[in-house]
């Protein structure tokens, strides 16, 4: 057992001396998806802090809106005349199928160019970090079905994640995919609707406890009349409501973005957000709030500055901790995106490839389960998705089916081939060069380059016998399987 | 090395004078546990299947109070006529959507528990959900849920534990299966396939291989994949052979019945199935939703049950329904409710007593306010622990609590 850390200690920075090549791949793994040797390296020579400048930037990366979308948008515009000039239900009924198609396929389009971005090594850990935003504000398409909104709302997180928090959440208070999931379409002073004052001060701000029932209520008053309309968002007059409220004791005409600073103002708000990092970086079950507080004091003295909180989360000496390492399962994104980069793949640039295991795993890119996003932890765990995951190694071990592929997949393959992405599974080149090793230093290279946890001799040595107790003309053959068994393990499913 | 998959394999290996101790190292645990202990009696197993409402099923538009004045008055436009709803009592009805239920009914094989709930009522979902899942007053927090403790009680050791103990078929596993103990559940998805797996000796070899200082979320991986190796090979075998005795629709939720028929019928000793249909949120516009949500599950249940008279299997399976809440007496102005408080729960099966249980909702309430409950969830949960699945009831829900009348 280690000493447990007190909240003191736990936030103090990481000591130089203690960076050492297994502190660089525990956070390459952990703030990323994989823990590249190269990357390690680099991470060695730097030193912590400038790494972390590097991981998390104070400015975000940008991420333009694909091609596909920007034509789905065209030609969207393009129906909405010919929706007011329907005359039978019949023809409505065919211009509402037509772009719920559309949004479908832009919807798809966005998340497999977001999947691509976050597998480039150089920008996964502000991507996770989106990630993560977006675990906290969550927006789901089987509601907002508008992939422009969804878009938008991700951009929000993306440009304003590295700023102060209150400014991010007044921003997503006026995203339009936020205004439509949390009913503030249909907010109006007669009938304010609670649902965004409720999951603003229990999912993004404070927490359960912090707040009573006639908080939200106010809050909710606040909140009335905000909507988004083609160019924009819009307080509607009419609808707001510019009487008094009050909100966790104190009175006045607050407005919306009043409101909002209220409740970073409360003490909880300092905690609240870095327990949901925790939550989501480093363990299931994260110490109580109070715990947090010196980081919450740190972050509260930097504005509440998120890129700040980054810096002193992933600095900390908490972080580091033996308690933390090597025990956090991956979630199915973290998954298939450490697959594709220990494997030095190319994201396959096709929905059955990528979008489709991933909803088996039990991860819907835009459609977290709920409100509350994804619990993650061992509940990404049951049978069906560890079989889903198997068969997600396997897939990448294998060459690809191209045959099986319909004529616009293979429009897809042909595109990113012809702009330079082409290693979409491991091929039986690579699988050669990997057998070349020989029995030994293939078993070598599979567990300590890919797993995080120090296996046994004897564990090295069931994976050289898988090798060797074949003929040698089935030897490259037993090294894809072996590669294969390792990548399905539960070794790998720790980070 | 090729393992045992079922209990009958395991056995005889372990007779053909391959040490049961000594292939207990790589047989998954339960296997070993379950040969060990002693033989199931196979008559009188009883099967619980919880269907939950996710998102809050709104009780006041399902089972209908249309001879209320204040029904209407809170509820201008979502409120149903008498001429639309199917008669239940003279002042009660179902939504028109629930014929196939409204016929179960009649049948008796259908009773309703009216406006059931809890104490200082949650409005958040989660939260209300774990109170439900684990079965806990509104202001304590258990761990465990309680068919998790239903299983500590219940299949701990026991006999068949080869096969799932509990089957979900939702994308996340139900809160109420933790127990204090691990359990074996297992997890169905639609698109389960086959395909070839080659490395799977290899994987079953590393993952039981000796692992020292394998503990917490490792330890849990290593066991959870051996399990699902072994459940996984005979599971799939059952349902690429079933055919159901009766048709089903073809929604995604009947589809799940339709495989928790074939799981039952293949004498599976897995005692509790929990199936989720959701979307009950009705924030905005519900009148629609929730009437298709409505036919859904009213279709899907009574496909369940006929399926399982049919197959003569209908004294065997106790179908109840449940939702985090219910919501607002009184409609917003987006046309839907707001997250409220009690509301009606099915139950279903043969020889059901009823047709209602409990009282029914009080809507003389303040301008916003909501409902108070009449029955509490947690005597639902004795009533079907005591005299459906015999086990202690009080036990397992840690205070005792009235029972009701639905099982005679």
């Amino acid at each position: 057992m280690n000493a447990p850390l007190t909240p003191a200690q736990a936030w103090q920075p990481l000591p130089a001396s203690a960076w050492d090549s297994a502190a660089a791949r525990h956070l390459l793994r952990r703030a990323g998806w994989a823990a590249r040797p190269e990357d390690v390296a680099r991470a060695v020579a730097e030193g912590l802090p400038a790494t972390l400048d590097r991981l998390f930037p104070a400015t975000p990366p940008a991420f333009p809106r694909p091609v596909f979308m920007i034509k789905a948008e065209e030609r969207l515009a393009l129906l909405r005349p010919k929706k007011r000039a329907a005359t039978t239900p019949e023809e409505r009924r065919i211009v509402d199928r037509d772009e719920r198609e559309l949004e479908r396929l832009a919807s798809i389009e966005f998340s497999l160019k977001w999947l691509q971005a976050a597998a480039d090594p150089d920008r996964s850990a502000y991507e996770k970090w989106v990630l993560f935003l977006a675990d906290v504000y969550v927006v789901a398409f089987e509601k907002v079905r508008r992939a422009d909104y969804h878009y938008l709302h991700r951009d929000l997180l993306r440009t304003l994640g590295a700023g102060p928090a209150p400014a991010l959440t007044k921003a997503i208070s006026r995203s339009p995919a936020m205004i439509d999931y949390l009913d503030l379409s249909r907010s109006s002073k007669r009938a304010p609707n609670e649902n965004f004052a409720r999951e603003l001060f229990e999912l993004f701000v404070l927490g359960e406890g912090h707040y009573t029932e006639t908080d939200i209520k106010q809050a909710a008053r606040a909140f009335a009349g905000y909507r988004y309309y083609k160019n924009g968002f819009r307080l509607e007059v009419r609808a707001s409501d510019t009487g008094p409220k009050t909100v966790f004791g104190q009175s006045g005409a607050w407005t919306g973005d009043e409101v909002i600073d209220l409740a970073y103002a409360q003490t909880a708000a300092t905690t609240f957000l870095p327990r949901e990092m925790a939550r989501f970086y480093l363990t299931e079950t994260p110490p109580p709030p109070e715990f947090f507080a010196p980081l919450g004091a740190k972050w509260r003295a930097s504005n509440l500055e998120l890129r700040s909180l980054c810096h002193a989360f992933f600095g900390s000496t908490l972080f580091y901790h033996p308690d933390y390492r090597a025990n956090y399962i991956k979630s199915p994104v973290h998954y298939l995106l450490g697959l594709i980069q220990d494997l030095r793949l190319d994201l396959t640039p096709l929905p059955r490839a990528t979008l489709q295991p991933l909803r088996q795993m039990g991860q819907n890119l835009l459609e977290p389960p709920n409100v509350r996003g994804w619990v993650g932890g061992r509940l990404w765990i049951n049978s069906s998705t560890l079989a889903a995951r198997r068969q997600l190694a396997r897939t990448l071990c294998n060459p690809l089916e191209e045959e099986t592929l319909n004529a616009d997949e293979r429009l897809e393959l042909t595109a990113a081939r012809d702009a330079g992405r082409s290693r979409f599974t491991v091929d039986d080149d690579r699988i050669r060069d990997l057998a070349s090793l020989g029995p030994r230093g293939v078993a070598d290279r599979l567990c300590d380059f890919f797993l995080p946890v120090a296996v046994t001799p004897a564990y090295r040595a069931t994976v050289v016998d898988s090798i060797e107790a074949a003929p040698r003309a089935e030897h490259e053959e037993r090294v894809r399987r072996a590669t294969i068994a390792v990548l399905q393990s539960p070794e790998y499913q720790l980070c | 090395m090729l393992l045992p998959s079922t209990r009958r394999e395991f056995l005889r290996h372990s007779t053909r004078g391959i040490g049961l101790l000594a292939f207990s190292r790589f047989a998954p645990r339960f296997l070993v546990q379950s040969t060990l202990a002693a033989p199931a009696p196979e008559k009188d197993r009883r099967i619980l299947v919880l269907v939950q409402l996710a998102g809050g099923n709104d009780g006041l538009n399902t089972v209908v109070p249309f001879a209320d004045p204040a029904y209407h008055s809170l509820r201008p436009t979502l409120a149903l006529k008498q001429s639309a709803v199917l008669p239940v009592s003279d002042h009660l009805g179902l939504h028109p959507a629930c014929a196939p239920l409204h016929a179960l009914l009649q049948e008796g094989r259908l009773g309703i528990v009216q406006n059931v709930g809890y104490p200082n009522p949650n409005r958040s979902h989660f939260r209300s959900t774990e109170i439900w899942e684990t079965a806990s007053a509104a202001d304590e927090s258990l761990s465990s849920g309680w068919i998790g403790r239903y299983l500590d009680n219940a299949c701990a050791g026991a006999p068949g534990a080869t096969d799932p103990d509990a089957i979900h078929i939702s994308a996340e596993v139900p809160q109420s299966f933790g127990g204090t103990q691990p359990h074996h559940t297992f997890s169905l998805a639609p698109g389960a396939g086959r395909a070839n797996r080659t490395e799977t000796p290899l994987l079953e070899s590393l993952a039981s291989s000796d692992h020292p200082g394998a503990e917490g979320n490792h330890s849990f991986l290593r066991a959870t994949l051996m399990d699902a190796l072994v459940a996984e090979k005979k599971i799939l075998r059952i349902l690429d052979t079933a055919k159901p005795a009766t048709p089903y629709p073809q929604s995604n939720f009947a589809q799940s019945l339709r495989n928790v028929s074939a799981l039952i019928a293949a004498g599976l000793p897995t005692r509790v199935y929990f199936v989720s249909l959701g979307g009950f949120d009705t924030h905005a516009n519900q009148a629609n939703a929730h009437a298709n949500l409505l036919r859904q599950l009213s279709e899907g249940l009574a496909a369940f049950q006929a399926d399982l008279s049919a197959r003569h299997l209908d004294d065997q399976v106790l179908t109840m329904t449940f939702s985090e809440f219910g919501r607002r007496p009184i409609e917003n102005e987006s046309r839907g409710t707001d997250h409220g408080t009690a509301a009606p729960l099915f139950v279903m099966g043969r020889g059901i007593k009823g047709p209602l249980h409990g009282t029914p909702p009080d809507l003389r309430v303040e301008k916003n306010a909501d409902i108070r409950f009449g029955t509490d969830f947690r005597s639902v949960y004795a009533t079907v622990l005591d005299r459906w699945l015999d086990t202690p009831a009080d036990t397992i829900l840690g205070a005792r609590h009235e029972r009701l009348g639905f099982l005679g």
